[in-house]
């Protein structure tokens, strides 16, 4: 080690000696192969974070020019809109309502992909294609089969004799509206929640399966008492995983109701984008994401703690 | 030879173009040494066809100034302001931006005046009143590039059809929407878009009928009585089932324009591009009049003048200002400005001479006529771009059933005078 520092001195010895001392750099320990990891998540993930949290306590100009520290008022407005708390309990039922939903639709759609029958193939693939397609695109979809005037399912509903007016506006009443926004993240969050839960079901060992029959246990009971304990990880896993992102989720909202009329469906995340680019108050915006990434870190926290509860 | 080579060039584009000309600068009998100013604008998309307007005016201007470069990019109205404001955000911003607004940016002191970025001819020639409202905190920084007003549009043959006339006042609105209702069913007699597209300017319409603004010149007043009488008749209307269901998430041109073109709507708020997009875009043959816009009874009509903004940003050293005064005087010669108004597409010309010879045009005839009652947004306001946010977004909640009205317009009101 000491001898190793020494060498760079040596190199300015004319003479190669007979096995030449391999030139070595200073001892850095892992840092060189670490280090263009460490120069990346510095670079995307550390840097825009503490500029998130400095333009947090700037003010900024209508026009986008820094004007100087303003201390905590860009918080002080946020908290003050009287829009913010309905925006916050719309979030809040957003992500509890969207991911428990669809885990629970998983569970029966992940037990049925584990099980054997003719054209399984084909049901795993099609399930495939929500996830396949982009959001957006699923979203645009949506909202135009729902729209007021030329949607199909108005169509289908007035045909079947179910609504008596052919024109029904179901993304512009925003109590309506709220529900189908989450009926649609739901939709796209079901291939992946059905694959993880099948992956974890698959790695439960037949065995035991088995061995619970021998001794007599009905289909009710092996899945209450070996099938769920033993999924609890990946239940885990797809539950914090979810909820990152239908909190994080932006196209949904945005393409189908941008958040209105008013702010009456949106979420802390559209919330942000509004203010930054329609009421062009980038200070206040950077505030709600400083909330928003608080929020996100709880989540992340927890998900590492489930993740290494799996290790062990 | 040379000119064999400077006409190739003309075929080229973009950066292709001004590549080529440099090659040319150095390769041609061009003093070494000589000063090349880069100039940069940023402009509004009216139409597609800005672009290449935009290019071949450029690569014209750069033949009779080979010592100035000019890039034009054409920037879509959904992404402009990001655009221009970020560049602001990073140090960078355009030497010259094209915009709805522009007092915010004078307001942080980074425009040259109006007088610095085009010649005495051009200011001169320019409508006095489109210059007053050019101004911010009484010094002219931006020239008005175009204006527009808007009429009240509607379908003949719905109108005929239910026996009445175009209605000019509030009380006549709700008249000819039940002759509409009573005839028939299934046609929407008027489309109130109030959702965020186009809010700012659907409901200033209505609340000018009313005698209502924005801003009354020292304070914001969205919240005023007038305008919370404007919300309320307009609450009267969707109750009776004149418009279509919750105008708050109704867009203008996805809504509006599109159930007018299909002659399902019978009247709505119009602009002056209305015309082209019905034709154009949507290829309807609906049979369409207009008129001026009903007041409410007793009030004044009124109509929506809105005009754009060329502007032009300061640099460190000023060395940018000459380059974009010659560019933009270059702009507004009049076969230039004439071929600009039409890449544009059915606006109103913002100078004298252009107005003069466009005044004979039987279409546009009545949009001229109604433009002495216009009134504009306060966009001489730095707030004002924020307060526009506001309305697009917010305006639409009062229309959800309960909804507090006064609490909604306290609340737009509140981000004026914050700012």
């Amino acid at each position: 080690m000491t001898e190793a520092t020494r060498t760079p001195t040596d190199t300015s010895a004319p003479r190669p000696k007979a096995t030449p001392p391999r030139r070595r750099l200073p001892d850095l320990g892992p840092l060189p192969w670490i280090g263009p990891a460490l120069l990346l998540i510095i670079g995307v993930v550390l840097w825009p974070a503490f500029e998130m949290l400095r333009t947090s306590v700037m003010e900024i100009s209508v026009s986008g020019l820094a004007r100087g520290f303003t201390g905590l008022s860009n918080f002080e407005r946020l908290f003050g809109d009287p829009d913010l708390p309905g925006i916050m309990t719309r979030t809040l039922v957003w992500v509890l309502v969207v991911v428990s939903v669809t885990i629970f639709i998983s569970l029966g759609l992940a037990s049925l992909l584990n099980a054997a029958f003719p054209g399984r193939r084909l049901v795993r693939w099609a399930l495939i294609i929500p996830w396949a397609a982009s959001v957006v695109m699923t979203a645009t979809v949506w909202r135009w089969m729902l729209d007021g005037f030329y949607g199909i399912i108005n169509r289908i509903l007035f045909d079947l004799g179910l609504i008596d007016s052919f024109v029904n506006d179901w993304l512009g009443d925003p109590g309506v509206a709220f529900y189908w926004l989450m009926f649609v993240a739901i939709f796209v969050s079901l291939p992946f929640t059905t694959y993880v839960l099948l992956a974890g079901l698959q790695s439960i060992p037949q065995d035991i399966y088995e061995a619970a029959r021998v001794d007599g246990a009905t289909g009710r009971h092996s899945y209450r008492y070996i099938t769920l304990p033993l999924l609890r990880p990946a239940l885990l896993v797809a539950s914090i995983i979810n909820m990152i992102n239908v909190f994080n989720s932006f196209p949904i909202i945005w393409a189908m109701t941008k958040g209105g009329p008013g702010s009456l469906t949106d979420t802390t995340t559209t919330h942000m984008y509004k203010l930054a680019f329609q009421l062009l108050d980038v200070g206040q915006s950077a505030a709600m994401a400083v909330v928003n990434f608080s929020v996100i870190l709880v989540f992340v926290l927890l998900y590492l703690r489930v993740v290494d509860w799996r290790r062990a | 030879m040379e000119e064999v080579r400077a006409h190739m060039t003309k075929r080229f584009t973009g950066f292709v173009a001004l590549g080529a000309a440099g090659l040319l600068a150095v390769a041609g009998a061009a003093p070494v040494g000589a000063q090349t100013t880069s100039i940069e604008m940023i402009a509004a998309q009216y139409t597609n066809q800005m672009q290449p307007y935009f290019d071949d005016l450029a690569a014209r201007f750069m033949e009779e100034n080979p010592d100035i470069e000019v890039t034009v990019q054409v920037v879509d109205w959904n992404n402009i302001d990001q655009v221009v404001t970020t560049r602001i955000a990073t140090g960078e911003p355009p030497d010259i931006a094209n915009l709805n607004y522009f007092a915010a940016f004078a307001a942080d002191d980074l425009l040259y005046t109006a007088d610095q970025i085009v010649d005495e001819a051009t200011l001169a020639d320019l409508i006095q009143g489109f210059r007053d409202n050019s101004k911010y905190d009484g010094v002219e920084y931006a020239v008005p590039d175009l204006a527009s007003d808007r009429l009240f549009f509607y379908n003949k043959a719905i109108l005929d059809a239910a026996g009445v006339e175009p209605p000019t006042t509030w009380s006549e609105v709700k008249a000819v929407c039940q002759a509409i209702l009573d005839t028939q069913p299934g046609i929407v007699p008027l489309a109130l878009p109030m959702g965020p597209e186009e809010a700012q300017a659907e409901f200033l319409i209505w609340a000018g009928g009313n005698g209502g603004q924005y801003f009354d010149g020292e304070n914001w007043v969205v919240n005023s009585a007038e305008n919370l009488e404007a919300l309320e008749f307009l609450q009267e209307l969707v109750d009776m089932g004149c418009t279509q269901p919750n105008p708050g998430s109704f867009d203008r041109t996805s809504g509006a324009f599109a159930l007018f073109a299909q002659g399902v709507v019978g009247m709505l708020n119009g602009a002056i591009f209305l015309p082209g997009e019905l034709e154009n875009t949507y290829q309807s043959d609906v049979d369409w009049g207009v008129t001026p816009f009903p007041a409410a009874d007793g009030k004044e009509s009124i109509t929506l003048g809105v005009q754009d903004y060329f502007f032009g940003f300061k640099n460190e050293d000023g060395s940018n200002q000459e380059a974009i005064q010659k560019f933009l005087s270059f702009l507004f010669i009049p076969e230039n400005y004439a071929a600009f108004l039409e890449a544009a597409g059915g606006f109103l010309p913002a100078t004298v001479s252009a107005g003069e010879t466009m005044s004979d045009d039987p279409f546009l005839a009545p949009f001229i006529e109604v433009l002495p009652s216009a009134i504009f947004y306060p966009s001489d306001q730095a707030a004002w771009g924020s307060v526009q946010g506001a309305i697009q977004d917010n305006i639409g909640a009062a229309f959800v059933p309960g909804a507090d009205k006064q609490a909604v317009l306290d609340g737009i009101n509140a981000v004026g005078e914050g700012s």
